[in-house]
């Protein structure tokens, strides 16, 4: 049960009452008596809340950044009209707008209410909690019950690095040797002969093939098809620290984690790569396998990229570089491009990565991505006053250190991609695109 | 949502309206009973500059027995053929009480600036102000001559016929005396020669005892404690505030209680659970950066400082004069100085000399560094 603000206000209004009255004492115990058995009246009266049944309808899944329409059916069994509100209470971060919507269900009828939410970051939401209040006739009192009823939303990662993925394609089309520009396809394998054009370059033309014909044959050449990509996200302590500004509101000031920018880039990259006609496969490591994505095709490998994605979140603990490398190699039998997201965090590279990193680079090709932080280059700018002087050393410092780990890495062989975070999907599947017109998948 | 926020400031606008009532009729009491007494003018029982402790004091240790009174009617029954009534204060009489007093047996010493004058002291008239201050007796009184000058003066007096005038000040004397249906009537222009401030200096001590210490018995009228207690002069029994208060009223703060309790009820309800959720951890990715910046500042450590600006330059430099990645700082200088133009010396100084010495010498160094970078961009 619960009282309403009706009561108290009664309540005050007596003490006029008791004021005025010849038996001021007497006064007080009527007003008492009263005041009980009106609540009471008003809660024997008040619509039953015991037998209330609820379903849920609607979305699933949101993008993070836009908003899901959830709808909450209440069914009134009983023999009197429920009036009062209802609480439809989620997660904080779900971002449930509505907190209490004003509820009338006449007996025998159902009502549907919606919740609309805006969630402020990945992951499930779950609705905890239904919560009706049904007032008396009078307002005086009313019956409160709390009911589950379960929903989870998934909130997906925003992709929001997806506009660049035209500008990509088009590349990736020109590498092809189907761009309307008709250049002439720059990939390794080779496709077809057909009738020398004026235009195309003379040192593709077949001799052999133009002898058996009469005509000048060339050779087209496309880019090299089902090749692997394994994108290896980290999901260790270095992937926690927050960079840059988040591009969904109600995320807070401190920026997005790492890992939200990696996934971005991961996804960009694996939606140009399924459109190249490779296979990418999706591996989150820190500790243990976070989550895995293997074997699906290219329709559907960006829809479960994103839905392995979205409850990921950053483990704090040191990530376990030669278990991952183990995890990498019992995954990838063939020569694949093993992409790495992580930090390029010069200690934790040292004792973790380097030294497994040979048995990795030797069968694979192996790209590193890392989202760096555009707070260290604003301070490494910083000049005027001592600290700013101070700030700017210690921000060259570890700029240096970054530099160092690149060059340590390039050296085994890897590609190292370290950019701001707006700019890392675009570098990292540029980084793609060069290796794949290279011909070093 | 803007709907929900009105009614809810309603609500609160409602509840504080409630306690707000209920505080203040707490609070009444209080309020009503006044706070600690000050200092009361001429009141035998009061020590402070004002107060008439002193002369009390004084007259009791000559024998004269004084005798505080705050009603008229404590007065008159206290006089009798050998005593001296003073009335300091008679701002609380009306001019019944101050009718019954002057019928009383017994002399009189009366302050000049009270109400009902005519009627304490028939037949004295005011003539104006007059100055405070030290005056010369100038008259016959036995008492003022044997205590010479004294601190008088306020209003201006004159008698009846055949009154005694002295200390004249204005157009009439500070002090009339006077004989009237066989008691004596003193009036004083002023009075404050008899407080506590002003009894050490002159005669004035002098002149209260003689005054005031002309009979056995003084009978001191003073303002009373609390004057509503005694108004007009009735003999009301004193009455505290809580006899005054209906008694609806004290049953009303008890259902005023109960509102309250039923409010509270109505506002510790919670519309369910209160909903937790385990969210991430927030750490900015460059508190360590920042955190060695500060570290670099708390230990002035400006060659390590001096170091990081150095080899981030020399490293940025390498590239652009087509030197190694592996470069050592002097090739860097040296290279630097022959595409710039400038004399080696200075160059090398600056990418591989000595830690700088202050604060300002870094922030010169890093200054330098780049414009040295910007000269062999440019060039």
């Amino acid at each position: 049960m619960a009282l309403t603000g009706r009561a108290g206000l009664l309540a005050a209004l007596a003490a006029i009452v008791v004021l005025l009255a010849p038996e001021p004492g007497l006064a007080v115990l009527a007003a008492l008596l009263v005041l009980v058995v009106l609540v009471a009246a008003d809660l024997l009266l008040a619509g039953a809340v015991r037998g209330l049944r609820f379903e849920r309808d609607g979305e699933r899944r949101v993008r993070l950044g836009q908003s899901a329409a959830i709808g909450l059916i209440v069914d009134n069994p009983g023999r009197r009209r429920v009036r009062g509100v209802l609480r439809d209470a989620w997660q904080p971060s779900a971002g449930a707008a509505s907190r209490r919507a004003a509820l009338d269900v006449p007996p025998r009828e159902r009502r549907r209410l919606v919740t609309t939410l805006t969630p402020t970051r990945r992951g499930d939401r779950e609705a905890v909690a239904v919560t009706v209040r049904s007032v008396g006739p009078l307002g005086l009192a009313a019956r409160q019950r709390t009911f589950h009823v379960p929903w989870t939303v998934r909130v997906l990662p925003p992709f929001l690095s997806r506009r660049h993925l035209p500008a990509r394609l088009a590349r990736l089309r020109e590498l092809d040797g189907r761009h309307p520009a008709l250049v002439r396809g720059q990939g390794t394998e080779f496709d077809s002969l057909r009738e020398y054009v004026v235009g195309d370059d003379v040192r593709s033309i077949d001799w052999r093939a133009s002898a058996r014909r009469s005509d000048v044959v060339v050779r087209t050449w496309r880019p090299e098809r089902d090749r692997r990509v394994l994108i290896v996200l980290d999901t260790g302590r270095t992937s926690a620290g927050r960079v840059g500004v988040a591009p969904v509101p109600g995320s807070g000031p401190s920026g997005w984690p790492r890992l939200d920018w990696s996934m971005d880039a991961a996804l960009l990259l694996a939606a140009l790569a399924a459109r190249a006609g490779d296979r990418v496969d999706f591996l989150a490591y820190d500790r243990a396998v976070r989550a895995q994505v293997s074997g699906a095709s290219r329709t559907e490998v960006l829809s479960s990229l994103v839905n392995v994605m979205a409850p990921i979140e950053a483990e704090l603990v040191e990530a376990d570089a030669a278990g991952m490398v183990a995890a990498v190699l019992s995954r990838a039998r063939r020569r694949c491009l093993v992409v790495l997201l992580t930090d390029l965090n010069a200690a934790a590279m040292r004792e973790g990565l380097l030294p497994v990193l040979p048995s990795l680079s030797s069968r694979h090709m192996v790209l590193v991505a890392s989202v760096a932080d555009p707070r260290v280059a604003g301070m490494a700018a910083g000049r005027g006053t001592a600290e700013a002087v101070y700030d700017a050393a210690a921000a060259e410092r570890l700029r240096g250190e970054r530099r160092e780990i690149t060059a340590v890495l390039r050296r085994h062989g890897v590609e190292v991609v370290d950019a701001l975070p707006e700019d890392v999907a675009p570098a990292l599947a540029d980084a793609y695109l060069a290796l794949k017109a290279a011909g070093r998948l | 949502m803007t709907a929900g926020t009105s009614g809810r400031a309603r609500q609160t606008a409602r509840v504080t309206l409630l306690a707000a009532l209920v505080l203040v009729v707490a609070a009444l009491p209080v309020l009503l009973s006044g706070g600690p007494s000050g200092g009361r003018a001429l009141d035998p029982a009061d020590t402070s500059l004002n107060g008439g402790a002193a002369l009390a004091r004084l007259l009791e240790a000559h024998g004269v027995q004084v005798a505080r009174v705050e009603t008229p009617a404590a007065a008159v029954a206290a006089a009798g053929p050998h005593t001296l009534l003073l009335v300091t204060e008679a701002s609380f009489l009306n001019r019944d009480a101050a009718g019954r007093i002057a019928a009383a047996f017994g002399d009189r010493l009366v302050v000049g600036s009270v109400p009902y004058l005519d009627v304490l002291a028939p037949g004295v008239s005011r003539e104006g102000e007059a100055r405070t201050r030290s005056r010369a007796p100038e008259c016959t009184l036995r008492e003022a001559v044997r205590a010479g000058n004294a601190y008088t003066g306020g209003v201006s007096l004159t008698g009846p016929p055949g009154a005694t005038g002295c200390y004249p000040a204005g157009d009439g004397h500070a002090l009339v005396r006077y004989a009237a249906d066989g008691h004596t009537v003193t009036v004083l222009g002023d009075a404050s020669f008899l407080t506590n401030l002003r009894l050490a200096e002159d005669g004035n001590a002098a002149l209260a005892l003689n005054l005031a210490g002309a009979r056995a018995k003084l009978i001191w009228l003073a303002a009373p404690d609390d004057s509503a207690e005694t108004g007009g002069g009735t003999d009301e029994e004193a009455r505290s505030l809580g006899d005054l208060i209906p008694a609806g009223v004290k049953w009303a703060v008890i259902q005023l209680a109960v509102a309250v309790a039923v409010v509270a009820l109505w506002r510790g309800r919670r519309l369910g659970p209160v909903v937790v959720e385990r969210l991430p951890v927030v750490v900015r990715a460059a508190e360590t950066v920042e955190g060695r910046g500060r570290l670099y500042r708390s230990r002035r450590a400006r060659d390590r400082a001096a170091l990081a600006l150095r080899a981030a330059a020399a490293d940025r430099l390498a590239p652009r004069l087509g030197l190694r990645r592996t470069a050592t700082p002097e090739e860097v200088a040296v290279a630097a100085a022959a595409r710039t133009g400038r004399d080696p010396e200075p160059v090398l100084t600056l990418l591989c000399g000595p830690p700088p010495g202050d604060d300002t010498a870094l922030v010169a160094l890093a200054a330098h560094l780049d414009t040295l970078e910007r000269q062999v961009r440019d060039s």
